[in-house]
């Protein structure tokens, strides 16, 4: 294993740049996830690792040295795809002996190598079976191996688990990140399910229209999000939009609101307020002890067994969502009046 | 219910299998009794008979067995120029994500619109020895006497291989568009530099549409007849032109329907050896 470097990376079609100045450190061993929308670069920047294509500018170290204009035969890193890739002419034992017959290795180098590769992803004595006689999880550990077999200096796993049914995925995670560590696999995934970067991280990038929005982990990505996007992609927020002024937020509902003093510096103007809705609290009249107490209107209730998200009406332009978990307490209905309250440094303040 | 599937199935495939039963396996039969027959030269009529004498005669005789060596030898030579180049050539129409792609299709079938013997006409005006490439090439000093283009050997391979490629092109392309753009990319991320992804990945996962290419090819130029005929000249011999000769020309219809059979027995055994040649090479 070794590490990664990716130095101000560009990828240019025409006008258009699917990848723009992104630059990235994956240290030996470190599960690093590239998270974003569909179209937000991330694809393109591990193919662009991969060696499939070629950069526009920038370029990507392993160990230290460059292979930027290396052909993906002559890179040694193992590939993960979304549709898995097997050669379906090969059984299962002749897929993963693949990249050890283009290394040359020795007959029984090979054999050994491979059994070695499917008892790792619990596929011992499947060697002999075709592709299309495994199920969709199987086949994915056949990926798995064959991309592990090689040794590879870095893992590259892309989306792998987008074609696996939900249940299956969440045992899928965590056996590929306990793998990983066991291993200690330098490791780079795509993916766009926050849930599924989430629980395999080390650490995430957040990448939106060609750029790296923010870089942390997932408790830097959640309590202090660079910026709006982040804010709205990692996790669940509602933005109520308004000014900043003399410390305080006033939103275009006319509502005025404490927020924590580091946000309100400089002049004032234009901002959005991000308010995660398990940070407020709700109850059927005033609350005490809280920077923010408002009265509202339940619109709308979505009951979804351990939580509840009530949507609730503050003024003509302000609506919030509020999460509460489902203790068998106060459950409001729609239509009912309720308060809303939280404390300053629940609400982040993003300038515009 | 199992017995309306049946029903259906039937009404779906009796038309086809009659039309194939009148069509074809009927003056087939037929041909291959007149095959037996024995013809009496000077009345030029068929005599009853019950002999394999058309058949010794076809083998015994150079000028025949010159005709089938001649058309074994071209046919083979042209399914593989056809799957040479007719390989790239599909395997870019079946990976481009252009949106002229479909005109790019036209394009290839868009030869099979003109006849084999309207084309092979075109290929006389162009290539004969006072035809446009000849004259082109001696008027600007180029050549002092014209190419033999026209009525030679090569000026029939040429010839069919351009009427068969399409077909080959098609034949590759629907296949090759069918393997999984990723398992290539699986091949080089393990090391295997192009060609050995090829050999390895490629070839095998295309081989059915090889095979359907190829047999399409080689049956069509086993068979080929306009071309022979009118770009090969009155002394360049291959079966399909024979077999007409032998219809038409001398009315000898048990020698035409034995070299009939013999072409189609050639093509036929040629055709499955090559299959499993094929077949086991990949496999192996």
């Amino acid at each position: 294993m070794a590490r990664l470097d990716i130095d101000r990376l560009v990828k240019r079609y025409g006008d258009f740049f699917a990848v723009k100045d992104v630059s990235l450190s994956v240290a030996d061993g470190e599960f690093l996830v590239l998270l974003g929308p569909s179209g937000c670069g991330k694809t393109t920047t591990l193919r662009m690792v991969a060696g499939f294509i070629e950069p526009t500018a920038g370029e990507v170290k392993l160990g230290g040295s460059n292979v930027t204009l290396l052909p993906p035969w002559k890179r040694n890193a193992g590939m993960v795809f979304q549709s898995y890739a097997l050669f379906p002419h090969l059984t299962v034992a002749q897929n993963v002996a693949f990249g050890l017959e283009m290394r040359k290795l020795p007959r029984a180098e090979v054999d050994k190598r491979v059994e070695e590769a499917l008892a790792l992803v619990r596929l011992a004595g499947f060697g002999a079976r075709l592709p299309r006689q495994l199920s969709g999880g199987q086949q994915q550990r056949v990926a798995l191996a064959r991309a592990l077999a090689i040794r590879p200096d870095v893992l590259l796993l892309d989306e792998p688990l987008s074609n696996l049914d939900a249940k299956l995925r969440q045992e899928v995670r965590v056996e590929i990140r306990e793998l990983q560590k066991q291993l200690g696999l330098t490791t780079v995934m795509v993916t766009h399910d926050q849930e599924e970067a989430l629980t395999m991280a080390d650490r995430l990038v957040v990448m939106n229209e060609g750029t790296v929005h923010q870089v942390g982990t997932q408790r830097d990505l959640y309590e202090r999000p660079a910026d709006r996007f982040v804010a709205g992609f990692v996790g669940r927020t509602t933005f109520l939009s308004g000014t900043v002024a003399n410390g305080r937020f006033r939103t275009d509902g006319g509502l005025d609101l404490a927020v924590a003093p580091s946000s309100t510096g400089g002049a004032p103007g234009k901002a959005a307020l991000s308010l995660r809705p398990e940070r407020l609290e709700i109850a059927p009249g005033p609350i005490a002890g809280l920077d923010n107490d408002l009265p509202g209107t339940v619109e709308f209730v979505s009951y979804l067994g351990a939580q509840i998200d009530i949507h609730v009406r503050l003024s003509p332009a302000d609506r919030l969502v509020v999460q509460i978990a489902n203790r068998g307490g106060f459950a409001p209905e729609v239509g009912q009046r309720v308060h809303v309250g939280w404390r300053a440094s629940a609400g982040q303040v993003f300038r515009e | 219910m199992r017995r309306s599937q049946g029903l259906t199935a039937a009404a779906l495939l009796g038309p086809a299998t009659i039309f194939i039963a009148v069509g074809l396996l009927a003056p087939l039969a037929i041909l291959f009794r007149y095959s037996l027959n024995s013809f009496v030269a000077q009345t030029k009529t068929m005599v009853e008979a019950l002999t394999i004498q058309n058949y010794i005669t076809f083998f015994t005789d150079p000028y025949y067995t010159g005709a089938l060596g001649t058309t074994v030898k071209v046919a083979l030579l042209v399914t593989v120029v056809c799957l040479v180049l007719g390989f790239p050539l599909a395997y870019v129409v079946a990976r481009t994500q252009s949106r002229f792609k479909h005109l790019l299709i036209i394009a290839i079938v868009l030869p099979l619109f003109v006849g084999n013997s309207v084309r092979a006409a075109g290929w006389m005006v162009v290539f004969g020895n006072k035809g446009f490439f000849n004259a082109s090439l001696m008027g600007l000093g180029i050549l002092s006497k014209p190419i033999e283009i026209m009525f030679t050997e090569n000026a029939v391979i040429i010839g069919i291989i351009a009427v068969n490629l399409p077909f080959m092109v098609l034949s590759l392309q629907s296949v090759i568009e069918s393997i999984d753009r990723a398992v290539e990319e699986a091949a080089f991320s393990l090391g295997a530099p192009p060609l050995t992804m090829f050999r390895r990945v490629l070839w095998p996962l295309a081989l059915p549409g090889i095979l359907a290419g190829t047999i399409l090819c080689f049956i069509l130029a086993m068979n080929a007849y306009a071309t022979p005929f009118l770009l090969g000249g009155p002394l360049f011999k291959m079966m399909a032109p024979v077999i007409y000769n032998e219809f038409t020309q001398k009315t000898n219809w048990p020698f035409g329907g034995a070299i009939a059979f013999i072409l189609m027995a050639v093509t036929l055994s040629l055709t499955i050896a090559a299959n499993a040649l094929l077949r086991r090479r990949t496999a192996a």
